[in-house]
């Protein structure tokens, strides 16, 4: 067949994006389909791109004026909350502000439609302009297959065809279900729920705020009453002139607590430490969407299979390991090796299972596949109750005797402690708790 | 900060062909399986646009206007009720993020 492409690839977030710069680096023949307005337009996340693959798929992206990315993190920040306290572990370092950065903060919207913008670039670039193309507002309904191998999409009425199909459609995976690759239901116990607000300050305001410089940013995650007992956290994320501002909840927790999400996020605005954070700010809009916590249960049963690769979160790569929550790297990082796949699939004619399975071999050696497996304890560490109830609890109530001079004899700190301990756990429970901590870190 | 009610968030909200009268719903729920064979009705509290209301007589009620495509309500039943598709381009009605 002629008009045959190499690739179609569905979904242009992070993963399809990554993945179409690839292809266009090595000049593969692709068509890219979006179903939003323009890249970003469906998309919603947290959000920080950890790490520096971005560095990789766009060289130097810093230097341009107006980069897709709103600030690089420098300054980190780990809130543990009671009803009227907060205890942080803060971190900044003008390390962090060497290049490449090691975190940027984004707005989806546009940074994606920035990313779709370089991929533009590298079609024009590549030995085939005037055949790959990307195309957005279309859904794509079904993948078709013949003999079990994929072999090209529908969209309405129009067919495409090609010799391979990535799926890169997020989280609420229709197509990688379509396939067979994912179960038909996929119950909530792995899942979570994101909600945020984005929150508008001057711009000016906003840095004299959080201490930022020039283009820095910060990043706050919170554990503790934020969820009022709901399992997950918040976070909150300097923007250039407003802040990402949310939390994550598990689903089946939520369910249980009888309390409504957007209920949940207006008493974490009210805070009394939060409040004074965000004071004066002005909500401009209100997301959310579903989000993998982590868990590899939820993982398709796999993710090749004779023509088709599945990545980003359509393969639930995502996990919050306490230290950063993680998602969009792994996405790139997916996005590029799926391509890379690909193109040795085409220098090698061979599109099958088989060769395909390289995808997965590349991914289980990247540092995606690698962490997942390796922290799997440190996300069921954090969706302990203790993690989100007791010692925040325990921080809080300890921050409170040690911070609180009263011109009456003094206890000493271990005294302090073990009050604190007792009343919010045991130092038996503290001792597992522990152990069991520094094992999944 | 003043706190907001969930009609004033969705209120922000875009939406594709927002100006068109009638739109294809990407959601399909059978709300008879919620009324009579869920004991949990998950979908009226965990839906953050609030597109699944309980009735005061305890009825759970669709409509799929607010939807902002989060995908929560499909794997929160778990009684297959909720049919989730997404929505038409040209047709449906579905979300225009401004930020993300």
């Amino acid at each position: 067949m002629e008009d045959k492409f190499d690739c179609i690839v569905i979904g242009g977030g992070i993963a399809g994006l990554s993945a179409a710069l690839t292809l266009a680096k090595n000049n593969m023949k692709f068509l890219l389909i979006e179903r939003g307005e323009f890249s970003g337009a469906k998309n919603v996340s947290g959000g920080v791109l950890w790490g520096e693959g971005l560095s990789k798929l766009v060289p130097n992206y810093w230097e341009e004026e107006d980069a897709g990315f709103e600030r690089f993190i420098n300054h980190r920040r780990l809130s543990f909350m009671d009803d009227d306290s907060s205890f942080s572990i803060d971190f900044k370092s003008s390390s962090f502000d060497d290049k490449p950065y090691k975190g940027v903060i984004v707005l989806r919207a546009k940074f994606d439609n920035w990313l779709a913008e370089k991929v533009q670039e590298a079609i024009e670039a590549s030995e085939h302009p005037d055949e790959s193309f990307m195309a957005p507002n279309i859904l794509v309904e079904e993948v078709l297959m013949e003999d079990g191998r994929a072999v090209g999409i529908r969209a309405g009425e129009e067919k495409f065809y090609a010799d391979s199909v990535i799926i890169s459609e997020g989280v609420n995976n229709l197509l990688t279900r379509q396939v067979g690759l994912q179960d038909d239901y996929v119950p909530a116990d792995t899942l979570a729920i994101g909600v945020k607000e984005i929150i508008k300050y001057d711009q000016k305001v906003l840095e004299d705020r959080f201490q930022l410089n020039g283009n820095s940013g910060m990043s706050n995650e919170f554990i503790g009453t934020a969820t009022q007992g709901v399992e997950g956290g918040g976070f909150l994320y300097t923007n250039k002139d407003s802040v990402s501002f949310g939390l994550v909840l598990g689903m089946i927790s939520l369910r249980d607590s009888g309390k409504k999400p957007y209920d949940i996020l207006n008493e974490f605005k009210a805070h009394p430490v939060v409040a004074d954070t965000l004071r004066g700010g002005e909500v401009v809009e209100y997301s959310a969407h579903a989000v993998s916590t982590g868990d590899m249960k939820v993982m398709p049963k796999e993710i090749y299979s004779d023509g088709v690769l599945v990545a980003g979160e359509a393969a639930n790569l995502l996990m919050n390991s306490g230290k950063a929550i993680q998602g969009m790297d792994y996405a790139m990082h997916s996005g590029v090796l799926a391509a890379e796949t690909i193109v040795e699939a085409r220098e090698a004619g061979d599109f099958s299972k088989t060769k395909l399975k390289a995808y997965r071999d590349k991914l289980e050696k990247s540092f995606v596949l690698q962490d997942m497996r390796n922290f799997q304890g440190a996300v069921e560490f954090l969706h302990s109750k203790q993690m989100f109830e007791s010692v925040p609890g325990l921080v809080c109530d300890f921050g409170k005797q040690f911070f609180s001079i009263k011109n009456e004899p003094t206890p000493k700190t271990r005294e302090m402690l073990s009050k604190s301990v007792k009343k919010h756990s045991s130092y038996w429970e503290l001792l597992k708790l522990g152990i069991k901590g520094a094992r999944s870190l | 900060m003043k706190k907001l009610s969930i009609a004033e968030r969705l209120g922000m909200v875009n939406y594709q062909n927002q100006g068109k009268t009638e739109a294809k719903p990407h959601i399909l729920v059978d709300t008879d399986i919620c009324n009579t064979g869920c004991d949990h009705k998950a979908t009226t509290r965990v839906c953050p646009a609030n597109c699944y209301t309980l009735d005061e007589v305890g009825k759970v009620h669709f409509q799929f206007e607010d939807c902002i495509e989060c995908g929560t309500c499909m794997y929160a039943c778990d009684k297959g009720a909720v049919t989730w598709e997404y929505p038409d381009p040209e047709i449906g009605r579905g979300v225009k993020w401004n930020f993300g």
